[in-house]
């Protein structure tokens, strides 16, 4: 799929308030120049009844959130436009719900590929990765949000359709053997090829992201996952605000919204700065390994090389960047 | 075994204080040297017992040395199986990533052991009721391992190899290693047990006794982790 770059920003002598017509620009620009000047005008001159009775908060809230709307995909944003959306998200989190959150914009580091290896003689189904995964990346409280599915089966074959992931008796059972799924990050996503707006792309370092302000929610990517690792907010993602992790990310745990799709991001805000993902670190059993595939010293290298390993689904040559392994 | 075949290739981390040497009989020159080391290792187990226990932020590195640029040969960590005379010793790579090793003395509450224990004796006045009913020696029964099997007789701060050596508890890698040998290369290669502080840098390794009691070393089971429910506000069901 090919995306149009948009026109640039404008430049020094192009300022948002003046001479709209004249220049040349794209649709989303021209309404946003059009109305965010309407909007800021009606401060000053007070033509506007209903924006002129608002207090000056609300004011810039409906302002804010009417440059959010009409700003450009993540992707082909320039560095001074993801710092303006970011300050915006930032603004609005603290007007709307009083948090002080940090949206970071980290790119990939050069020479990292990220893989995933996971033990499944080790994992015994505690589900603390689970837990640590809801609090680590804001999941919607309200619809019980998971991203990581740990599935119980009995031993001797892997059956994910007979695969219990509801289980609630005490763990480990007699004869079961249990198995994490996520986001595999597929180094060839079926996901991303389907979506029809480019809301959802792979990142240098491998893993798939999504842009949920360009998301329309047409559901796409759900259907073209084979691992169901993709969820969709089909209500206003609730957290609430003493559960809110604010060390977030644009590609990663901000706030989300109604309508779009979301998952797991390999927590790219840990992860792009040397820390390992929230469910890795939190893993009582050891069973999750987490490293850089370029990495020859990595541990995750070191699975690869000495383990028995698979993958799930792998006839399917999505190439997921994520293994199991046994003892 | 194809592992052994690949024991080049295990250029991964691994840890600390290193014997340095595939040859048993080099081993043992060196035990005498390390009869006297602990000494020096105990101050500074002692001196990290001192902090908070429990919380990652306070996980401190072990007396460990780093591999210092190319060219220098790292050390080689040699874990031996059972049986020091007859059998093979293995090599579980060089350390080519900066590791430390978790502290455990800050964890042990009834550390250091020679508060009561002097040698072999107990010190009459602090004699407790009970002072060890925490133990379950599970893995003893097992095995038909004493005391003496794993903690050095005249002083029960240290561990007790089978080669003769002692080693601090912080080290309890090389004691479980001389059975678990197994376990003991899939840690040194990072797919056992755990690494803290990221993927990037310096590992923070999990010793063998940070997750196992090691006297009843299997995980206990427990109830899983079940997300909490917000309450559904109205009859609007999504």
């Amino acid at each position: 799929m090919t995306i149009e770059r948009p026109a640039p920003p404008p430049g020094p002598n192009e300022t948002d308030d003046g001479s709209v017509m004249q220049k040349r620009m794209d649709r989303r620009r021209a309404l946003g120049v059009l109305f965010g000047g309407m909007a800021a005008g009606a401060q000053a001159v007070s033509a506007c009844a209903p924006i002129s009775a608002m207090s000056d908060e609300e004011r810039e809230v409906k302002l804010l959130a009417w440059r959010e709307y009409i700003k450009g995909n993540y992707q082909f944003m320039t560095e001074a436009e993801r710092a303006e959306t970011i300050a915006r998200l930032e603004r609005l989190a603290q007007v709307k719900r009083g948090l002080d959150v940090t949206i970071q914009s980290t790119g990939a580091q050069p020479g990292v590929v990220f893989g995933y290896a996971f033990n499944i003689s080790k994992c015994k189904g505690f589900r603390s990765c689970i837990e640590a995964c809801i609090n680590e990346n804001n999941l919607d409280r309200r619809a019980a949000t998971q991203y990581i599915r740990i599935f119980e089966m009995a031993d001797g074959v892997i059956d994910l359709d007979h695969a219990d992931a509801t289980f609630q008796h005490e763990v480990p059972a007699e004869g079961h053997f249990y198995m994490g799924t996520q986001c595999f990050q597929c180094a060839d996503p079926p996901c991303v090829k389907v979506c029809p707006v480019g809301a959802t792309w792979q990142e240098p370092d491998g893993i798939t992201v999504i842009d949920y302000d360009w998301c329309i929610g047409c559901r796409y990517c759900m259907a073209a996952c084979p691992y169901w690792a993709r969820r969709f907010n089909w209500s206003e993602p609730e957290v609430p605000a003493a559960l809110v992790n604010p060390n977030q990310h644009y590609l990663g745990n901000r706030q989300r919204k109604m309508g779009a799709v979301e998952k797991c991001h390999f927590c790219i805000h840990r992860t792009r700065q040397g820390r390992l993902p929230a469910c890795a670190e939190a893993c009582p059993t050891g069973a999750r390994v987490f490293g850089n595939l370029l990495d020859p010293n990595s541990e995750i290298r070191w699975v690869l090389a000495n383990k028995r390993v698979f993958r799930l689904k792998e006839d399917l040559k999505t190439e997921p960047r994520f293994w199991y392994y046994t003892d | 075994m194809r592992r052994r075949g690949a024991a080049t290739m295990w250029r991964v981390a691994l840890l600390a204080t290193a014997v340095g040497c595939g040859d048993l009989r080099r081993a043992s020159v060196t035990d005498t040297a390390r009869a006297i080391a602990p000494a020096a290792a105990m101050m500074d187990t002692l001196a990290n017992a001192t902090r908070e226990p429990g919380a990652l932020a306070t996980v401190l590195a072990a007396p460990v040395q780093h591999w210092s640029g190319p060219g220098a040969r790292p050390f080689e960590v040699t874990l031996r199986t059972a049986d020091p005379t007859t059998a093979l010793s293995r090599r579980f790579g060089m350390i080519t990533l900066r590791t430390s090793l978790r502290t455990r003395a800050p964890d042990l509450n009834q550390y250091p052991c020679t508060s009561c224990h002097l040698g072999n004796t107990i010190l009459a006045d602090r004699r407790a009721a009970g002072a060890h009913e925490n133990i379950r020696p599970v893995h003893p029964a097992q095995t038909g391992a004493v005391c003496s099997t794993c903690h050095a007789p005249g002083n029960v701060d240290l561990l007790a190899l089978r080669s003769g050596e002692r080693e601090t508890l912080d080290h309890t890698y090389r004691l479980c290693a001389q059975c678990h040998f197994s376990q003991a290369e899939s840690w040194a290669g990072g797919a056992h047990g755990k690494r803290l502080d990221g993927w990037q840098g310096r590992r923070v390794l999990m010793g063998c006794a940070d997750c196992h009691d090691p006297h009843k070393p299997a995980l206990e089971p427990r109830i899983p982790f079940r997300a909490p429910q917000l309450e559904r506000a109205g009859g609007r069901s999504p």
